[in-house]
């Protein structure tokens, strides 16, 4: 992070939760355009965007900020119904929404974002000014209208109707009061934070940082606009980090409502900056318990709060700030403002408790159901528990050759059980930490509408993609890898798969096309399907284009069923598509899809139907790092085979080769397969084995026979990546350790796969 | 340093003193390949093991012997007498496997035997002679006169560095 001047763990953290509310910003805006109306959505999304707007204007990011600051503003005619979502304004917000990926992409590059493309900022500030009366009546209503959109909460309801004066400032503070009243709410919002790490005692130090930083921008704020509350709230602060992290459960039970309040009451002050008014309220008892607090002295047993359960409430209450009938009905403004009327001053100040409060405190009880928890300590965790099933591993193989030796029955006995044990709590446990890195499907499924609208409006197609299963939850690193593949494959059924409106009609179908993207759990593996009604792979297109590009011969053409035909369409620059589009055709995309999905030890079908729909699924492991693996020897090594690749073993012999074409083959029942040698594949120098096998693999829809020199058995094991430049390139995905803390390689069965199709390439030429 | 801000002036002085000839002088490990005593710095050195199980890795090149486990790590093992081109021996106990960190790759070589950790003045250090018995000096960062005998100083980056390796490459695909 090059960004001069910040805190790199609040800019990840930042990075991190505008890169969620993007993803959301996308979903709801789509969805905006099928349900324009919905006040619940437009709502969000402007929650969505002031969050970003605020959290960037408190880390100095003023283009993101004015961007945002823009896009709010359209956003806000669209909420007040003013003005009407149609697609022009759709495209405009989504068009937003890609500038503000963009810049984010910016800051986690550690550059100052770009600004916001004059064009589409031009258009944002046409959709804006449909306004109707400008002004102090305007924020108010916008005020009153956050408020509407918020549902009840307690915390929304703790009425904190102060006393309200107008603001007079000099012209230049008064252009930078907008500012400042963005960086009174974030500083808000990060005092909030601090609180609920204060309240905690381990993380009670991490809170005076926080507190610091606080009491810092409060006091200059404070200082800058002469305003005493935020100064005194800043000392009060002060002397809380002064006196130091040392202070007693109860002080820090009764501490904690009145900061509480003290931070909703600033909420509250930056919202009446807003609409430039100075709210105040009667806090002097306020202060003074929060300093006797500080010192150690509780307040007098009646003004506890905590007994009451520490609602703000009680510390309006018990300080004086309000008194029981304000707090069943809103108390009216003692002194109206210079520039308002009684009225509509008061309507002002009670619906100043706006959205952001609440919205917090639902943050707040959602935090104690998640945490968010860095990736690295996941990971780290993985490994830990890697190694330990590499232990257990070795434990039990040491129980099991405790059987050969001349131990004592009982002992013997109870060392199997005690093996046995770690087995099954070492399986749980494994599971338990897998578990913590699986990720819904709908982290990448909720991204596809956008590109399924944007592939059809390019192509001038009716698309409608249905996902189902979005819930489905994989491992993240096999989410991560899935991204690529889906994408191209959704191009493919939007691009070559459905056909023109036209078209449609002509051959009797509903001009909108469906895509279905389904995903559910298959035992181990998930299945994730991409079913269009388009107007299918037509057999022949293929099978000349195989031909023709030397894939095939006519003669195997014309024995393979429809699926291995279909199955060309995978194979590296393939592409039957006559022309080059920019979304596809250049022959790549599918190639990357069985990459991928092969590297996560996943395999592809293809069904199709010419005229009524291709149906393609992909099945997947639900995790990359534990495996079961069937270990074979070859010459004097070991080696793992993924189980998910092996369909069956058997006994082969020599005698038992046939050669079709100058190239081994087995029999297996009706099927003929190709053999591969792993001793001539992987060099093996030393003599032959009496006996070998044959382990029929499968990838994707290609399949082999293995020959193998001896089985050693099924096992757990754990990749370990092999990465370094010396031992990349062997057809190897990995690295695993056995009992006897050994290394063996784990076997890339589509490398060795295809490095056969290679090598009978050149034995051909 | 952190004695340095406690202790008196004067102190300060005597011990960066004495520091700045220590920290002058080459800390290396020597060992021995063939006929020769190489020695390579301390510092980039992690760990040395006796032999263990090696396996092969197919498709590698030709020097490399195959991977170890390094306490749950996997880290490749270049033979380093077939880097140098040297016949092939019957190993013996005396071999081990230094396990050194190369542009932060963790990399082990096999050697014959491992001598001692010596430390010698820089200045005895020369420039490498076009040709040292059979190794190539691409690989040589200098030679150590010390008072019986020659150490060949080892440039790692070149012996185990990506430049080589894309040699390698090349060379293997002509």
């Amino acid at each position: 992070m090059t960004l001069p001047g910040q805190d790199p763990e609040l800019m990840q953290e930042f990075l991190t939760e505008a890169g969620e509310l993007i993803e959301q910003l996308d979903a709801d805006l789509l969805r905006l355009e099928s349900e324009p109306e919905s006040k619940e959505l437009l709502d969000g999304i402007f929650r969505a965007l002031h969050t970003i707007k605020g959290a960037a204007g408190f880390l100095n990011l003023p283009n993101v900020t004015a961007f945002a600051h823009v896009a709010e503003d359209a956003l806000n005619k669209l909420r007040k119904g003013e003005v009407e979502v149609n697609e022009l304004v759709a495209d405009a917000l989504l068009r937003s929404v890609d500038v503000l990926r963009d810049q984010m992409a910016a800051v986690s590059d550690g550059e100052q974002p770009p600004a916001g493309p004059q064009d589409l900022m031009d258009r944002l500030a046409a959709i804006a000014r449909n306004e109707v009366g400008p002004g102090a009546a305007t924020i108010a209503q916008t005020i009153g209208e956050s408020e509407a959109a918020t549902t009840s909460s307690p915390c929304a309801a703790v009425p904190l109707a102060g006393q309200a004066e107008p603001l007079e400032l000099t012209s230049e503070k008064q252009d930078v009061l907008p500012f400042m009243v963005d960086d009174l709410r974030a500083t808000s919002d990060e005092w909030l934070d601090a609180i609920e790490a204060f309240t905690q005692a381990d993380t009670r130090g991490d809170a005076m940082t926080r507190f610091t930083a606080v009491a810092q921008s409060l006091r200059s704020t404070g200082e800058y606009f002469v305003l005493k509350l935020l100064t005194a709230i800043a000392s009060r602060i002060e002397n809380l980090v002064q006196q130091g992290a040392e202070l007693d459960a109860n002080v820090v039970d009764e501490l904690v409502p009145r900061l509480q309040v003290a931070q909703q009451l600033v909420s509250h002050f930056a919202d009446g900056l807003a609409a430039n008014l100075i709210y105040s309220w009667p806090l002097d008892r306020l202060f003074e318990r929060i300093d006797e607090l500080i010192q150690g002295k509780m307040p007098p047993e009646d003004a506890q709060v905590a007994p009451e359960g520490g609602s703000m409430e009680a510390v309006l209450l018990a300080d004086g700030i309000a008194d029981a009938s304000a707090l069943a009905a809103p108390r009216s403004a003692a002194k109206p403002s210079a520039q308002a009327t009684p009225s509509s001053s008061d309507a002002r100040i009670d619906q100043a408790s706006s959205g952001e409060p609440k919205e917090r405190d639902r943050s707040a009880t959602n935090a104690e159901t998640t945490i968010r928890v860095e990736v690295g300590r996941l990971e780290t965790l993985l490994n830990l528990v890697g190694e330990m099933v590499l232990t257990k591993n070795q434990v039990l193989g040491m129980a099991r050759r405790l059987a050969d030796m001349s131990v004592p029955h009982d002992f013997l006995e109870n060392a199997g059980t005690v093996a046995g044990d770690l087995d099954r709590l070492t399986a749980e446990l494994q599971v338990g930490v897998m578990r913590t890195r699986m990720q819904p499907l709908s982290k990448l499924f909720g991204r596809y509408p956008r590109l399924i609208r944007d592939l059809a409006k390019k192509t001038g197609k009716k698309v409608e993609l249905t996902i189902t299963g979005g819930e489905t939850e994989v491992d993240r690193s096999v989410l991560e890898q899935l991204g690529d593949p889906l994408v191209h494959m959704l191009r493919n059924s939007c691009d070559h798969g459905v056909e023109m409106p036209e078209q449609r009609a002509a051959a009797g179908k509903s001009e909108l096309a469906t895509i279905h993207l389904s995903a559910q759990h298959q035992g181990g593996h998930v299945s994730i399907t991409i079913e269009d009604d388009g107007k299918g792979i037509d057999r022949k297109v293929i099978a000349d284009k195989a031909i023709e590009k030397g894939l095939t011969t006519p003669e195997l053409v014309a024995a393979m069923a429809d699926e291995d035909v279909f199955r060309f369409i995978f194979a590296a620059g393939f592409s039957t598509a006559a022309q080059v589009s920019d979304l596809s055709g250049r022959g790549v995309g599918m190639d990357v899809v069985r990459t991928n999905i092969a590297a996560l030890g996943g395999s592809v079908r293809v069904q199709s139907v010419l005229g009524q729909g291709t149906r393609i699924e992909v099945l997947i492991p639900l995790t990359v790092a534990i495996m079961p693996a069937m270990m074979v020897g070859v010459g004097a090594h070991d080696y793992a085979i993924p189980l998910s690749s092996v369909e069956e073993i058997v006994k082969h012999t020599d005698a038992e080769s046939h050669y079709v074409g100058g190239r081994p083959v087995m029999r297996l029942r009706e099927r003929v397969l190709p053999l591969i040698d792993l001793r001539e594949r992987l060099d093996a120098q030393d003599e032959p084995g009496e006996g070998s096998f044959a382990v029929v693999v499968c990838a994707g829809q290609e399949q082999a026979g293995f020959v193998v020199d001896r089985l050693v058995g099924q096992q757990e094991v754990v990749i370990k990546p092999l990465d370094d430049t010396f031992t990349t390139g062997g057809p190897f995905s990995g690295a695993t350790i056995r009992e006897d803390g050994n290394v063996s390689l784990i076997m890339d069965v589509v490398k060795l796969l295809r490095a056969g199709d290679a090598a009978r390439e050149l034995a051909r030429k | 340093m952190s004695q340095a801000t406690v202790n008196s002036h004067g102190a300060v002085a005597a011990t960066s003193a004495a520091e700045t000839v220590d920290a002058d002088l080459l800390q290396l490990v020597t060992f021995v390949v063939g006929a020769e005593e190489f020695a390579i710095p301390i510092l980039s050195v992690h760990e040395i093991n006796r032999m263990m199980e090696i396996t092969r890795v197919p498709h590698s090149p030709p020097f490399v012997e195959g991977v170890i486990n390094l306490r749950g790590r996997i880290v490749p093992v270049v033979d380093l007498r077939k880097r140098f081109g040297l016949p092939k021996t019957e190993r013996d106990s005396n071999n081990r496997i230094v396990v050194v960190e190369v542009a932060s790759r963790v990399i082990g070589f096999t050697v014959d035997r491992v001598n001692e950790v010596l430390r010698i003045a820089p200045n005895i250090v020369e420039p490498a002679p076009a040709m040292i018995s059979g190794v190539d000096t691409e690989f040589v960062q200098g030679v150590g006169k010390l008072d019986d005998r020659l150490l060949i100083l080892l440039d790692m980056d070149k012996l185990f560095g990506q430049s080589e390796l894309a040699a390698m490459e090349r060379a293997t695909a002509a």
